[in-house]
């Protein structure tokens, strides 16, 4: 009935968790993306990390990143039960199969247009990562005052 | 540092718009900074909300999001590195704020 959609769902679980837990969260998650006929592609444990800011009590977690193809229901069910779940301290599912797309898009045509002028011009236009201008300074002379006889 | 321009610049106001335009290039040793959106630059199509190594130099030490103006990067990836800071900070991969 309904789409299919690829989600990528990170939980963040508490630091008083053990190994073990963390293992039964995963395979509840399984289990619901199985009941719902959605398919787990990835798992990725990233391990315990510090986290930027205190959650609740927690200075660290462990963080679980999954990515699910399934569909909306499954997630919703997916983040009811991760709400109610007291050793996830945090989650976000983020739906990512359109962003990836566009990203795929934009990729190929840019490899396309580069192919062509490539062989037009015969060198390589392998583009260096351009540089950033970091320097504080440099902006500080700006706000100074700019000569007002730019246009020449 | 201001006496580096203290001649010049005296009376001058400065001018966005102009400094936006102005690649001409012009002598008389004043010259613009190129800016370059980084994501533009390095061809990277997707903000990854969890690849904290690319979010960091958008975010200084304040925690706020560094504004086009200065960071230079383009209307687009930095709407799309807006939506990518706020999923880092709800997971905690980065502050919303830092004292």
């Amino acid at each position: 009935m309904s789409h299919t959609r690829q989600y990528e769902l990170v939980y963040i679980v508490s630091p008083e968790a053990s190994e073990p837990a963390v293992a039964e969260l995963h395979t509840q998650v399984e289990q619901i993306v199985q009941r719902f006929n959605g398919t787990l592609d990835k798992t990725e444990n990233w391990g315990r990390r510090k986290l930027a800011y205190e959650i609740g009590k927690a200075r660290e977690g462990t963080y679980v990143v999954e990515t699910i193809s399934g569909s909306g229901e499954l997630v919703k069910e997916i983040d009811r039960r991760l709400r109610v779940t007291d050793t996830i301290i945090r989650h976000l599912i983020v739906r990512v199969d359109e962003d990836l797309r566009v990203a795929d898009r934009l990729r190929s045509e840019r490899k396309a247009t580069q192919a062509r002028r490539r062989t037009a011009r015969g060198l390589p236009p392998e583009p260096l990562p351009s540089e950033r201008r970091g320097d504080r300074d440099d902006m500080d002379t700006d706000d100074l005052g700019l000569e007002p006889e730019v246009q020449r | 540092m201001s006496g580096e321009r203290g001649g010049r610049g005296r009376g001058g106001k400065k001018d966005d718009k102009d400094k936006k335009g102005g690649d001409r290039p012009r002598g008389g040793g004043f010259f613009r900074r190129r800016r370059v959106c980084k994501f533009c630059a390095d061809k990277i199509d997707y903000i990854n909300y969890k690849d904290v190594r690319l979010l960091t130099p958008f975010i200084p030490e304040r925690g706020k999001i560094q504004p086009r103006r200065i960071s230079g990067t383009c209307a687009k990836h930095q709407r799309a590195l807006q939506t990518a800071i706020s999923r880092a900070r709800q997971l905690a991969l980065i502050p919303y704020v830092t004292e």
